[in-house]
């Protein structure tokens, strides 16, 4: 019971706000890429029932970049970076759907994909705890090398999934709302609570945070670096699995530049970095955001490329609010 | 077997059982359908003097560039005078250069190259007809005409050109008046994209109709589902739609059946088994592809050969086989699909 | 030893117009550190003025300041007759005051000449002329008395001495009126060090002035005319006479007393127990070698030393953190091998560096304060905010932190009470060994009695207490027992009450500063 909150802490929740803040800032750029949608199509927004598909097309869209993001947002927090989710989704999505592995049914598919996932993102751990490579250049490897496993496995064919189960993952509606969708609200969820609300969380923070203090505490930095890039690894597993239900196939070439959505997701949902911060609400959010920036151009026929640079331009933007916040924090940094 | 044990290593006892049980053998196996001339009963199929085939093709991402590789092999094979040498081209240009010079040491007869870029392998394609050896360029053309001694390629600009006609008549057939078109294309920066939706609009326009909205993909299964799952929400009501590619129309029929859709049809584009197969069935919106079809890599080692036992083309007056051959690019539908069955790559 | 002494003549006779650099009273703010607190110093042309000060004394920021890497925040510059105030390094340069770094700062792969002209090489057009870069360098080399070092070749092929005179003749090469030379002799072999001030000696009879630093009291005895200490980022004594101020005075001025100690008053001796920690014969090569020492449940061990002494290398071996070479560390009869094992077997650490080694800065305080708890609040793994909340309020009481609650991040307390977080956080653990670093560096006087009082009420809890500090008086007032390491080596041990702060200075600053030459 903590009852004696004292008077000086009254004004202290100022930063606890910061991240709603945030999160805040996001919600008004989604109702404001709405409010550009109801200007330029209006005889679209006129439609309830469109508009109800509409949200659940951003949703499920969202969904499996969504899943990565949550993963690569722990990454991240934690001090790292992770390169080869795209990469992992492919050999995952490529492995699960080898006639053999098919042959297995539905359950051996998604146990293989998420040992797939695993399994990378444990080399990758054990590279950069143990081996001390540079994250950045250790997933930078892995990316190469799994796409070419994925290629070399598929033998660069595309590999078309038979199996009903898997497939209706994507059909699926419950309540009229997609799987996919429920499954990035529980990765979501879940990821909400392990970070705010269990010690794993509590240690991914502090060694993104401060490394050496995390060390001279006497938490186990290496074994949670490890651990982080399963967490990463699985978040993909689970993704392959999405991506291959919604294409009914999977190829080497898959998840094409997942990493760069993922970070810049993450980031622009408020995650530093440098580590030692971020939010998983924020990430989603961010994913969202990207996710209607595509619909919004899809539906008034927009050149993708025209896209992208909105895009690069949201995520300078957030950067650089980002920087206006912390820049005392740096100018400590760089003394 | 080597990667089998390294997938051993990298998962541990975990993944053993799924692991131990992998065989090469994929859902849509290249050489089942491989595309090969086998009409005998000219005089240009009897055995010559031996012929050395050097070829060297981009490393397969897709499966086109895949059945191109597996044609080539497999008419080499049909020949008994042909020694094909096959050399990795690597993961860019500037390998694949690099691999050019080393086939031209080797002295070929002839070399049949398939480059990552025309313009960027034009000087290996010099080298190589300087070096007395000449070359046979597939589907991505050499800007120098002293680069090469044939091109045979396909046409994108007709392609598109196909997939309008066809979309248009078959609205027009249809009384449709103005009608709504989506069209997703694959990789927008390559120029052969551009040229096909070039091709495209101008045979719309011969109809008076034009394209209501545009998406481009990525040649991959995935982004094309979210490319049609994007298009598709953009046109609640579509009356035709054309996919540039039917590798990547895998995902976008799967996006298509996720909406529930099906008062449009929809064009492919390439010419790919699967595809055929489907507008075979007719259980799908896919009622027509237009080829781009890797045959022409089965086609160029006939042709090599020949240039290189100095042979003409036997049903053509000259004596020599001509410099330059595009393939017109066909519409495969229900009615003539199993004509075109073992086109299919 | 060397013939005629240049001293007398060399030393300017202190007239004001001689003066060519004057601070008064300049003052740096860093976030959160007053790096430059009042500094003052003069310096005429001619004489070698050295700056003496221990580790965060402020002379490096000092230096940047005239460098133009930074810019004082208070205070007066006056260079040459005029307010002085360099925007950029290059503004410095041009006005006549040359840096030379401890790191050198050449482009190793550039030439000698290419080095020594850097950012104003002499230029035609936008073309640079190599040839007369190249002879102008090889006057100013042959000025400094090193013709043979080649223009033409490239930096990187260098050894040490000959890099560091190619840093001078980029002094040079500005017609610098100021050379500042931070460390210099530190890469240097003796016979080097020798050449070195051969050099400096050329320099200052041309009238030039030169700031030299050094660690090393018999180098400043050899080649320097005046002395001005810092301390804590303020000037505690100006233009002492280099040769014949006495060390003692020297040394009081820079780890002296320039503040009040309030200890605790004097307690009875801690019961004899058997001993909670005990190390045996610890080596690190390098650092520091054959370490044995004990401490009891209640004890205070304190070890006095200066910087560079290996104390701090000494206490986190001891933590686990670093591995030894040789020996062997036992907690209440267990050996510890790690830092986890430290942990949980109820050892904890105050480090030196505590904003980049101990806090979380954004983070809450009842968070930093429960980093090696938490998992013990949770449940199957779910975090217990509110009980760890609750705990450390109870803490943050007991430790008198101010302001009170818990929520505010870290970065917004004084330094005093991060520490008070740091040590909170141990107390949380139910720590019964506690390593304290520098436990008062950087933390102002009145909460310095506080954590005094803090460290004594842990001891008479049965907290067994390793404390290292380079301020002797703080060994004196709250050790039980005193041990003292100089170069790696414990060369003394006596409880507190039988000795004092003289005899302890004398056995700290024997071998390191004047016998030359540390290991």
């Amino acid at each position: 019971m903590i009852t004696e909150t004292l008077p000086a802490e009254k004004r202290e929740p100022r930063r606890l706000d910061e991240g709603t803040i945030r999160n805040l800032g996001l919600i008004g750029v989604l109702v404001l890429l709405v409010i550009i949608g109801i200007i330029t199509r209006p005889e679209l927004y006129s439609d309830p029932a469109w508009v109800r598909n509409n949200i659940l097309v951003i949703l499920q869209q969202a969904s499996a970049i969504g899943v990565v993001t949550v993963g690569m947002t722990f990454v991240i927090i934690g001090g790292g970076i992770d390169l080869s989710v795209g990469a992992i989704i492919a050999l995952a999505g490529v492995w699960c759907t080898t006639v053999a592995t098919q042959s297995f049914g539905a359950a051996g598919m998604i146990f293989t994909a998420l040992m797939v996932g695993i399994g990378v993102g444990l080399v990758n751990g054990l590279l950069i705890a143990y081996g001390k490579l540079v994250p950045f250049i250790a997933t930078l490897a892995m990316l190469v090398a799994a796409r070419g496993l994925a290629a070399q496995i598929s033998d660069k064919q595309t590999q078309i999934s038979t199996n009903e189960t898997i497939n209706a993952i994507a059909t699926t509606r419950i309540f009229g709302i997609p799987l996919l969708v429920y499954i990035l609200a529980a990765v979501a969820a879940a990821g909400w609570v392990l970070l705010n609300r269990t010690t794993f969380g509590r240690r991914t923070v502090a060694i993104g945070g401060n490394e050496e203090a995390a060390r001279l505490a006497g938490i186990n930095v290496k074994r949670q670096t490890v651990l982080l890039y399963v967490l990463s690894g699985l978040c993909c597993g689970i993704a392959a699995i999405m991506l291959t239900s919604q294409a009914t196939s999977a190829q080497a070439g898959m998840a094409n530049l997942y990493e760069l959505d993922a970070i810049a997701a993450a980031i622009i949902g408020g995650t530093l970095l440098s580590g030692g911060r971020g939010t998983i609400v924020g990430a989603v959010f961010g994913v969202l955001v990207f996710s209607t920036i595509t619909n919004l151009f899809a539906i008034n026929n927009l050149e993708t490329e025209v896209q992208n640079m909105v895009k690069g331009g949201i995520i300078v933007a957030a950067v650089l609010i980002q920087q206006f916040r912390y820049q005392s924090l740096t100018q400590l940094f760089k003394k | 077997m080597s990667a089998l044990s390294r997938r051993r290593v990298l998962f541990g006892g975990a993944a053993v059982g799924a692991g131990a049980l992998l065989t090469a053998c994929t859902s849509n196996n290249p050489t089942e359908n491989t595309q090969v001339n086998t009409n005998e009963g000219n005089d240009n199929a009897a055995p010559g003097e031996k012929v050395v085939i050097g070829f060297s093709a981009p490393a397969a991402d897709h499966g086109w560039i895949g059945a191109i590789t597996s044609n080539a092999k497999a008419q080499a094979g049909q020949y008994s005078d042909v020694e094909l040498k096959l050399t990795e081209a690597g993961a860019d240009a500037a390998t694949q250069r690099a691999a050019i010079a080393t086939l031209i040491a080797e002295k070929p007869n002839i070399i049949v190259m398939l480059p990552y870029d025309g313009k960027e392998l034009n000087a290996a394609g010099i080298q190589a007809m300087q070096a007395g050896i000449p070359v046979v360029n597939l589907d991505r053309a050499f800007p120098s005409a002293a680069a090469y001694r044939l091109q045979i390629k396909g046409d994108n600009y007709g392609m598109g050109l196909a997939a309008g006609a066809y979309i248009g008549a078959q609205l027009k057939a249809k009384g449709v008046s103005s009608p709504v078109i989506g069209e997703i294309a694959g990789i927008d920066s390559l120029e052969l994209t551009q040229e096909r939706s070039q091709g495209f609009t101008t045979a719309l326009a011969v109809y008076g109709f034009k394209v209501a909205n545009r998406r481009a993909a990525d040649f991959t299964v995935n982004g094309g589902q979210q490319a049609a799952t994007d298009l598709l929400q953009a046109l609640p009501k579509m009356d035709a739609l054309w996919n540039h590619d039917d590798d990547q129309g895998i995902g976008v029929l799967a996006a298509i059946d996720q909406a529930k859709r099906s008062e449009f049809f929809m064009v492919g584009g390439a010419g790919s088994k699967a595809a055929i197969d489907t507008i075979t069935k007719d259980d799908k919106v896919l009622k027509a592809t237009v080829t781009y079809s890797p045959s022409m890599a089965s086609s160029a080692i006939s042709l090599a050969r020949l240039i290189a036992q100095g042979k003409g083309m036997s049903d053509l007056v000259e004596l020599q086989v001509p410099k330059e051959i595009m393939l017109s690019s066909e519409t495969i539908t229900k009615e003539n699909a199993a004509q075109y069955a073992k086109l299919g790559f | 030893m060397t013939a005629p002494e240049p001293e007398e003549s060399a030393v300017p006779q202190g007239t004001e117009d001689q003066v060519v650099l004057r601070l008064h009273d300049v003052v740096k703010i860093f976030p959160g550190v007053r790096a430059l607190d009042g500094v003052q110093l003069e310096v005429r042309a001619g004489e070698v003025h050295c700056l003496l000060g221990q580790n965060g004394a402020g002379k490096s920021t000092l230096i940047k300041v005239l460098a133009g890497v930074h810019h004082a925040d208070a205070g007066e510059i006056t260079w040459r007759g005029e307010p002085f105030a360099p925007g950029t390094p290059q503004a410095a340069m041009r006005a006549g005051i040359a840096t030379i770094y401890q790191e050198l700062d050449l482009v190793d792969d550039l030439s000698v000449a290419e080095n020594a002209f850097l950012g104003h090489e002499p230029s035609l057009f936008g073309f640079t002329r190599r040839r007369v870069t190249a002879s102008r360098t090889r006057e100013i080399l042959a000025r400094l008395g090193h013709a043979e070092i080649s223009p033409r070749r490239l930096v990187r092929s260098l050894p040490a001495a000959a890099k560091q005179v190619v840093s001078m003749a980029r002094a040079l090469s500005h017609d610098a009126r100021l050379i500042v030379m931070d460390e210099p002799s530190a890469v240097l072999a003796h016979d080097e060090v020798a050449n070195l001030f051969r050099i400096i000696r050329e320099l200052t009879a041309q009238g030039i002035a030169v700031i030299y630093i050094s660690h090393r009291l018999d180098e400043i005895r050899d080649i320097g005319d005046r002395v001005t200490v810092l301390k804590d980022g303020r000037t505690t004594a100006a233009n002492l006479p280099a040769r014949t101020t006495p060390t003692r005075e020297l040394v009081g001025k820079m780890t002296g007393r320039s503040i009040e100690y309030v200890f605790p008053p004097g307690r009875d001796a801690p019961p004899e127990e058997d001993p909670l920690l005990v190390v045996e014969n610890l080596t690190r090569s390098g650092e520091f070698a054959d370490v044995s020492l004990t401490v009891r449940p209640g004890e205070i061990v304190g070890i006095a030393g200066l910087v560079g002494s290996g104390r701090s290398e000494l206490l986190e071996t001891i933590f686990g953190a670093r591995r030894p070479d040789a020996g062997t560390v036992k907690l209440a009869g267990k050996p510890v091998r790690s830092v986890e094992a430290a942990v949980r077997g109820g050892m904890g650490m105050a480090p030196e560096e505590r904003k980049s080694q101990a806090l979380l800065l954004d983070e809450p305080i009842f968070k930093n304060m429960t980093l090696a708890s938490f998992t013990k609040f949770a449940k199957v793994g779910f975090t217990d905010t509110g009980g760890e909340r609750a705990a450390s309020e109870r803490t943050a009481k007991s430790l008198e932190l101010r302001p009170p609650g818990v929520i505010r991040p870290v970065r917004t307390l004084s330094g005093g009470n991060q520490q008070k977080v740091v040590v909170g956080r141990w107390l949380l653990g139910g720590t019964r060994l506690l390593l304290l670093d520098e436990p008062t560096r950087g933390v102002d006087v009145g909460a310095r009695a506080e954590l005094y009082q803090v460290i004594r009420d842990l001891a008479e809890r049965g907290v067994g207490v390793l404390l290292v500090s380079s301020e002797v008086p703080e060994v004196l007032g709250l050790a039980d027992r005193v041990l003292v390491m100089r170069e790696g080596h414990m060369i003394h041990e006596s409880p507190a009450a039988e000795i004092d702060e003289d005899t302890v200075l004398n056995l700290v600053m024997a071998g390191s500063l004047l016998e030359g030459e540390p290991a």
